[in-house]
């Protein structure tokens, strides 16, 4: 990884800590506030590609593991890691990486601008919906005993929400592209 | 940023974060082995009582595990409405006594314990090219250092937004924060290949 990868991982890294210490966002059109944080781990992958942004949440994850109380609400600790909705914060590794590497595949920069948010869009949905919430299902049906059904059930409740997000995400990286592009490409 | 070590010098922050680690890595193992309440029960009481020893106060450490506390609480009655008493009470207690445990080692282990601690783990992964070590510890200090000023950015184009009338929303903060935030990347790598901190050439043989 050069200077500069290492670099860009740290301050988005940053940037999800941050989120976390902001007052909840309004939306516009939905009167109910989101948690910067899940959509920041999205926003690592579809803006810096799987590598980097893998690494930015990896940090984030380092940090609160080492006793930093750098998740929303000032949660932090390896006790975080005791949660029953561990695997959500686990998963959120591995969301960045799906997500990072499906917006490498899917969005091109000759593309234009419907096709790329709609690209961004599948990739955040897969990455921070599919595989974020898959893990956090698995670890709360088999870590505290709940069973497949009810972890589901459960999570349906947050699923609109991070729908949303996927949106805000695939709308927000398509921006930063045209500004400051940074997704690695691959042919 | 305040972290969640304590300082102190009893047994527990003595001991090495590798051996305190390990420790509970194997806690966490036999927790889940363990697949009774008669026995999960006074593991939970046990990890309350350690932590306890570390001398907190019943505030500090409510703040402190509240959210988990209180997570653990909502999913074992979900449980109990659910599932079954026994599949409640075996949740219940593994997880508090994990949380116990595991909140004990963060008070305990300082920050640069843990760093050191990594880093010497990750030093067999230098050998597949993933990365060094030591940048691990760098990585860490980066993001430290840059919070406070992404704080300051998103505060800045908050005032801009109200200075103008406009409604703040994710997308016209989210956005502006970002690029402004990472257009300092090449600039800060420079400056850190410019001290040499991660040795020489290291970019020209990986890159």
């Amino acid at each position: 990884m050069s200077t500069r990868d290492l670099v860009l991982a740290a301050l988005f890294a940053a940037i999800i800590v941050a989120l976390g210490l902001v007052p909840p966002i309004i939306l516009g059109f939905i009167p109910v506030p989101i948690t910067a944080q899940s959509l920041g781990v999205m926003l690592a992958g579809v803006v810096l590609g799987a590598k980097r942004g893998g690494f930015a949440v990896l940090l984030v994850l380092v940090l609160v593991a080492i006793g930093l109380p750098v998740l929303s609400g000032g949660r932090g600790g390896l006790a975080t890691f005791a949660s029953p909705t561990a695997g959500y914060l686990v998963g959120w590794f591995f969301a960045a990486v799906v997500a990072g590497y499906l917006s490498e595949r899917f969005v091109d920069r000759s593309q234009s601008g419907i096709v790329q948010i709609t690209g961004f869009f599948l990739a955040a949905l897969l990455g921070g919906v599919v595989v974020d919430h898959g893990l956090g299902i698995i670890w709360l049906a088999f870590g505290t005993g709940t069973g497949l059904s009810t972890a589901f059930l459960g999570d349906l409740a947050f699923v609109p929400g991070d729908v949303l997000k996927a949106m805000i995400a695939a709308l927000a990286g398509r921006a930063v592209m045209v500004g400051y592009p940074l997704l690695p490409q691959r042919v | 940023m305040k972290t969640l070590y304590v300082e102190g010098n009893t047994l527990l922050h003595r001991l090495s974060a590798r051996v305190k680690l390990a420790a509970l890595a194997m806690a966490s193992m036999l927790l889940f082995v363990a697949d009774s309440p008669v026995l999960l029960a006074p593991a939970a009481i046990a990890a309350a009582a350690l932590y306890g020893t570390l001398g907190l106060g019943w505030r500090n450490s409510w703040q402190r595990l509240r959210a988990i506390l209180l997570t653990i609480v909502i999913v074992s009655a979900f449980m109990l409405v659910i599932n079954d008493p026994g599949a409640a009470a075996t949740g219940f207690f593994r997880l508090t006594a994990l949380a116990f445990f595991a909140a004990t080692i963060t008070a305990t282990t300082s920050t640069g314990d843990f760093i050191a601690t990594i880093s010497s783990a990750a030093r067999p992964l230098e050998r597949t090219g993933l990365g060094r070590a030591a940048d691990i510890g760098l990585a860490i200090g980066l993001v430290i250092r840059f919070v406070p000023d992404v704080l300051g950015r998103y505060q800045a184009i908050r005032d801009a937004h109200r200075a103008r009338g406009l409604k703040p929303s994710a997308l016209t903060l989210g956005v502006p924060l970002i690029i402004l935030t990472l257009r300092n990347a090449d600039e800060i790598a420079a400056a850190i290949d410019a001290r040499g901190i991660r040795g020489q050439n290291w970019d020209k043989d990986q890159r």
